[in-house]
């Protein structure tokens, strides 16, 4: 395991060869993940806000929103077998 | 611990079926898949080097032997002295004492030895535990070697963390569907992080600029008067 450890040095792992760009770079990865975490927590409650209105609607306005949503759906459709 | 053998009859043959299960109610010797378990009890290095170790001798392989982390590598899915390490941890089933040592005062030394310790705490401990022991980690801006199918690329040990509580997939290993944070949260069982930046809303507000101005602002430094 340890015959071709030579040709190691493509990659370099050495640590603080630049310190200061070494924490900016970390710096926009915390950042990075920070701001996925905040939108997957928006997306659920976007979600759970959505799930919210639906159940307060009456079933005719359920009906409704369902009707024109698959009408679009169709008619989305539709126009992509007219392209092909 | 008691139930390692040297003839390593009971991990290997009897699959762990007679030992005891890792703190998250997992077999520890079926957590790696099959085709990796082979490929790592035929290769050399669990031959040569994981033959009768013990917790303390993790400490020296790694220092030792370990240059990257991966899972397989190359056309051959060769397992990396990382892997047959972290299978032998598995079989070794270190208690929390000793993984806080690979992880703190080891990791601080070797960061080598701690990317072996939170990968094998993902692997084996309960989700709450898993998110208190790794996020730390999260502040740990170490580069590291990761050897692939392809080849080598570099990553940093706090990707490698994060990687580790959000991925599905990691080192040639399934990890265990973990519930997200935001569920043990809900479930009071988790504090919510707090970012070592600090005030998550004062840095979003100012994020542009911080991202642009990089490695200055450590010196406080700013462009506008």
């Amino acid at each position: 395991w340890d015959d071709e450890e030579d040709d190691e040095d493509d990659v370099d792992d050495t640590d603080d060869l630049d310190p200061e760009a070494e924490y900016a770079a970390w710096k926009l990865r915390e950042l990075k993940r920070i701001k996925r975490d905040r939108e997957a927590i928006e997306e659920r409650e976007k979600e759970l806000a959505e799930i919210e209105r639906r159940k307060n609607l009456t079933e005719e306005e359920r009906k409704a929103e369902d009707d024109a949503f698959l009408a679009k759906q169709k008619e989305e459709k539709e126009s992509k077998g007219k392209m092909a | 611990m008691a139930t390692h053998r040297a003839d390593e009859k009971r991990f290997l043959d009897e699959r762990g079926s007679s030992g005891p299960l890792a703190p998250n109610g997992l077999n520890p010797a079926t957590i790696m898949e099959k085709p990796v378990r082979e490929r790592i009890v035929d290769s050399y290095f669990w031959k040569d080097q994981c033959f009768a170790v013990n917790e303390a001798d993790i400490v020296d392989r790694v220092v030792a032997h370990v240059r990257f982390i991966g899972g397989t590598y190359g056309d051959a899915q060769k397992p990396s002295p990382f892997l047959c390490l972290a299978f032998k941890l598995l079989q070794l089933g270190p208690d929390d004492d000793v993984i806080q040592e690979y992880l703190g005062y080891g990791g601080e030394k070797f960061k080598y030895l701690r990317a072996l310790a939170v990968f094998y705490v993902r692997l084996t401990r309960k989700a709450k535990d898993v998110y208190l022991f790794l996020e730390p980690f999260l502040e740990d801006k170490r580069k590291l070697v990761m050897r692939t199918r392809t080849g080598r690329r570099l990553t940093f040990m706090d990707e490698f963390v994060d990687g580790l509580l959000t991925k599905e997939r990691m080192c040639s290993t399934t990890l265990w569907k973990m519930p997200s944070r935001a569920q043990l949260e809900d479930e009071e069982k988790l504090d919510p992080r707090v970012s070592p930046l600090g005030d998550i809303e004062d840095l979003l507000d100012s994020e542009p600029e911080e991202v642009n101005g990089g490695g200055s602002e450590g010196s406080g430094r700013s462009k506008s008067p």
